[in-house]
């Protein structure tokens, strides 16, 4: 697939791109600002686009905006974030939207799992990591749905949150998949949100409930 | 033009013209009265005279100066009158002795001019309107038909020596003219007298303190009057009654005048005649007491027993009769003195009772001294203080600590400005010793404000290093060690040992993570709310969590976020609480963090309370705890953040 690189530090843009180019992908063009990323991506629109959240000018979560300016002219573009640690201030927004994935930046060292993740956010699916699914559904306050949760519900519907298949679930927790599947239908009841077939579409519906 | 000083010097000159005049006529041909009698006269009218010169030199502008001087003069020309017409039948009669003589008769009423000008006068001129310019006329010729009366009655010819009268008027109309001229004199005296009810009805507190002195006289004169001419009727001696009327007015009233006007400027006078009056006093009524002992005790014992008794007796009453004496003098002659250091006292005696704040001194100086334009001034830490010409300087040993300066300023004010700051020196040295205190505490305040600022800055960039720097370059030799390991084949060992260098190396990058995290929550970032969230998501007791979205300077949100997270571990650790409850929010510009639990309660100041303690402290902000046994732990974090 074509991909274009939003990454300031070189040695992270270099190794990068030079994995993905030896995993059989496009790097077709990189950028080390906000700014000129945008342009760059609107006059190759490739096929998934990898931002890095904090980039100059501010080195705050200039890549973050340059991702919502990016979705706003094409609602269906897939994008995947990567940050050094959790920040979801300017992310949450695109978090329930498909094809959009945010990544801790050490993921990438898991070679398979990464372009696994890659390869779901091109689909229109989600990718999430784990850590920030985590900080997504911790209960705040005594009367959050998610408080009704038990622990093993919680630890299911983080895996849902990542974009994983009932299957998938069920191989990670050592569970039958019917039992994942009675998990999902009880959290659907206590969140109060219809069950959906689809995995995508079920992330959605999560993540939509989550970000309220 | 009003010239008062003019008026008293013609007035001084024409008295002395007069008091020669009668002293031809005492010690000339003619021997009239008593060799004593000019002295004496004299000696009584002399006061008057000087008081009204004290006045006129003192006060030039003030009337009552020439109004003294008429007091003195009047009486020494009815004098003059009296004696040229008692050279009438002497061996060396004057001209004209006959009539001057029988004019003589009545001539007494002229005594009281210099007195009523003085009433009308006091304490500032004329009163306005037409009604009190009538009565200027008035006095004359009150007195002088007086003088007619009493000069054309039959009793002024009784006794021959003046021969016929020179008209005889019908008995009613006698008995009409007497009346009616003595109930003119009377109206015009009592006039005179209500004009000072006027004058303290409008006046300000200046005026009515002078008016009580002059009511106070003034009444005497009429009284005094009425007991000489009462005693005179029950036969007493006419020279004595009327000898002690002329003392009260010659003397004890122009004086109580002349303390009245001049108290404002002459302040020792004023301790002086409070002193002198006050021994006098105390002297007088020790020798009383002595005299009342020896008289009682020496019925019953030998004298020296008596003696002995009365002494002892009396030296026991001196001193506190004394102080009572000499407080109740003071207050009478000098009561702005008295008032003004009762105050500062009482002041000083609330102070040190904590009723009132030190710092209240300047107002309360102020007001005791009636001068608004009085400053305290003290001397700040650190700096040198340039007492400005006529500033009373404040000292403390050697040491200056300050300055009193007066908005008006004259010898009296500042005698008593100095007396007054040697009864306010405690409060004057608390409130600058307060004053050094609270800068020094300020100064150390902001020092350790800004010390945090930095320490926040200095922790905020080490953990963008950590991220960008080391955690970043980390995760790039990761990549190109997988670029490398995809090089060989699957089966080779240097492919396993790649898979676990990166995995040691993954392992790296989330203990650099942890370590950022520790130096400063990254989630900050995202907002001090996110960041409690995601804080308390790790939490295994159900928490509560009230915040809303903050924008809070980055020292204050460590502090609260580092706090709230050592909150919730020590109830997790130490109260056995099901549930924490935690409420943050900004009002009034003060950051306030809430963190209760259901636990145990009875919570320690021990080291985790302390550590929070010192780090709420040190953002120069209030930590607050309450753990009643039992009833669970509520701790309050409140920081001060101007938004």
């Amino acid at each position: 697939m074509r991909i274009v690189i939003g990454e300031d530090s070189a040695l992270f843009r270099e190794g990068l791109s030079r994995l993905l180019t030896e995993n059989g992908h496009d790097v077709a063009g990189t950028a080390e600002t906000a700014d000129s990323l945008v342009d760059v991506v609107r006059a190759v629109d490739p096929d998934l686009t990898i931002i890095d959240v904090r980039m100059p000018p501010t080195m705050t979560d200039d890549g973050a905006r340059a991702a919502v300016t990016l979705r706003a002219e094409r609602p269906d573009r897939p994008i995947l974030m990567l940050s050094q640690h959790i920040e979801t201030r300017h992310v949450v927004e695109l978090v329930g939207t498909g094809g959009f994935g945010y990544l801790l930046k050490d993921r990438v060292l898991r070679v398979g799992d990464f372009l696994d993740a890659m390869r779901r956010v091109v689909d229109g699916g989600s990718a999430l990591d784990p850590t920030i699914v985590a900080a997504l559904v911790a209960p705040t306050r005594a009367d959050d749905p998610l408080a009704a949760l038990s622990a093993r519900e919680r630890e299911v519907l983080a895996l849902v949150a990542e974009g994983r298949s009932n299957g998938a679930i069920a191989a990670q927790l050592v569970l039958a998949e019917r039992t994942v599947e009675s998990h999902m239908r009880s959290i659907f009841q206590k969140l109060r949100i219809d069950d959906a077939p689809d995995t995508h579409r079920r992330v959605i519906a999560v993540l939509t409930q989550l970000r309220q | 033009m009003f010239r008062p000083r003019r008026l008293v010097a013609a007035a001084t000159i024409l008295f002395v013209a007069v008091a020669g005049v009668r002293a031809v006529l005492a010690y000339g041909p003619a021997s009239i009265g008593d060799t004593a009698d000019w002295p004496v006269s004299t000696g009584l009218l002399l006061p008057s005279l000087l008081l009204g010169c004290l006045v006129a030199a003192r006060a030039p502008a003030s009337p009552i100066g020439p109004a003294l001087a008429l007091t003195a003069l009047m009486p020494a020309l009815v004098f003059t009158v009296e004696d040229w017409g008692s050279t009438y039948g002497t061996d060396a009669p004057w001209p004209g002795a006959r009539v001057v003589g029988v004019i003589s008769g009545g001539v007494w009423a002229w005594l009281f001019l210099g007195f009523v000008a003085l009433v009308l006068l006091f304490p500032d001129g004329p009163l306005p309107g037409r009604r009190w310019r009538l009565i200027w006329a008035a006095v004359p010729v009150s007195a002088a038909l007086v003088n007619f009366a009493v000069a054309t009655d039959l009793a002024n010819f009784a006794d021959g020596r003046f021969g016929d009268p020179p008209f005889r008027l019908p008995d009613p109309l006698r008995r009409g003219l007497n009346f009616g001229a003595f109930a003119l004199f009377f109206v015009v005296l009592l006039t005179a007298a209500s004009s000072l009810v006027v004058r303290y009805r409008r006046g300000d507190r200046p005026t009515r303190l002078r008016l009580g002195w002059l009511t106070v006289a003034a009444l005497s004169v009429p009284i005094l009057l009425a007991t000489s001419w009462l005693g005179i009727v029950l036969g007493a001696p006419a020279d004595v009654m009327y000898g002690g009327f002329l003392i009260t007015m010659f003397i004890l009233v122009p004086g109580a005048i002349t303390v009245a006007i001049l108290r404002h400027d002459l302040f020792d006078v004023d301790r002086l005649l409070g002193t002198t009056l006050s021994w006098l006093v105390t002297t007088l009524i020790s020798a009383a007491v002595f005299a009342a002992v020896v008289f009682a005790v020496g019925n019953f014992f030998p004298d020296r027993v008596g003696i002995t008794t009365a002494a002892f007796v009396t030296a026991l009453a001196l001193l506190p009769l004394h102080h009572w004496i000499h407080r109740t003098v003071a207050r009478l002659v000098d009561p702005d003195r008295t008032v003004a250091l009762a105050r500062i006292r009482d002041f000083v005696r609330r102070v040190r009772d904590g009723q009132a704040e030190p710092e209240q001194i300047e107002s309360v100086l102020r007001d005791a001294l009636d001068d608004p334009g009085l400053r305290v001034l003290l001397r700040r830490p650190g700096e040198q203080l340039d007492v400005p010409d006529g500033a009373i300087p404040l000292r403390t040993g050697d040491s200056l600590v300050g300055a009193l300066t007066l908005g008006t300023t004259s010898a009296r004010r500042l005698r008593r400005a100095r007396e007054a700051v040697v009864e306010a020196r405690l409060p004057i040295e608390v409130s600058r010793l307060r004053v050094e205190l609270r800068e020094a505490l300020a100064e150390v305040r902001a020092s350790r404000a800004r010390l945090m600022e930095d320490v926040a800055a200095e922790r905020q960039r080490l953990e963008r290093d950590l991220h960008d720097g080391a955690q970043q370059r980390l995760i790039a030799i990761g990549m190109r060690l997988r670029s490398v390991q995809y090089q060989l084949s699957p089966g080779v060992p240097a492919y396993r040992e790649l898979d676990e260098v990166v995995e040691t190396l993954e392992h790296t990058v989330a203990e650099l993570r942890r370590i950022a995290h520790g130096v400063r929550p990254s989630r900050l970032d995202d907002g001090l709310a996110v960041a409690l969230r995601d804080l308390v998501a790790d939490s295994t007791l159900p928490v509560d969590l009230v915040v809303p979205e903050l924008e809070v300077a980055e020292s204050a949100a460590t502090t609260v976020y580092f706090t709230v997270g050592e909150a919730i571990a020590n109830a997790l650790k130490h109260a056995r609480a099901t549930r924490i409850s935690i409420s943050v929010g900004v009002t009034d510009q003060v950051l306030r963090a809430v963190v209760r639990d259901d636990g145990v309660g009875g919570a320690r100041e021990g080291f985790g309370l302390r550590s929070m303690r010192d780090r709420v402290a040190s953002a120069g902000g209030e930590f607050t705890v309450d753990s009643p046994p039992g009833a669970g732990t509520s701790i309050t974090v409140e920081i001060p953040c101007a938004s």
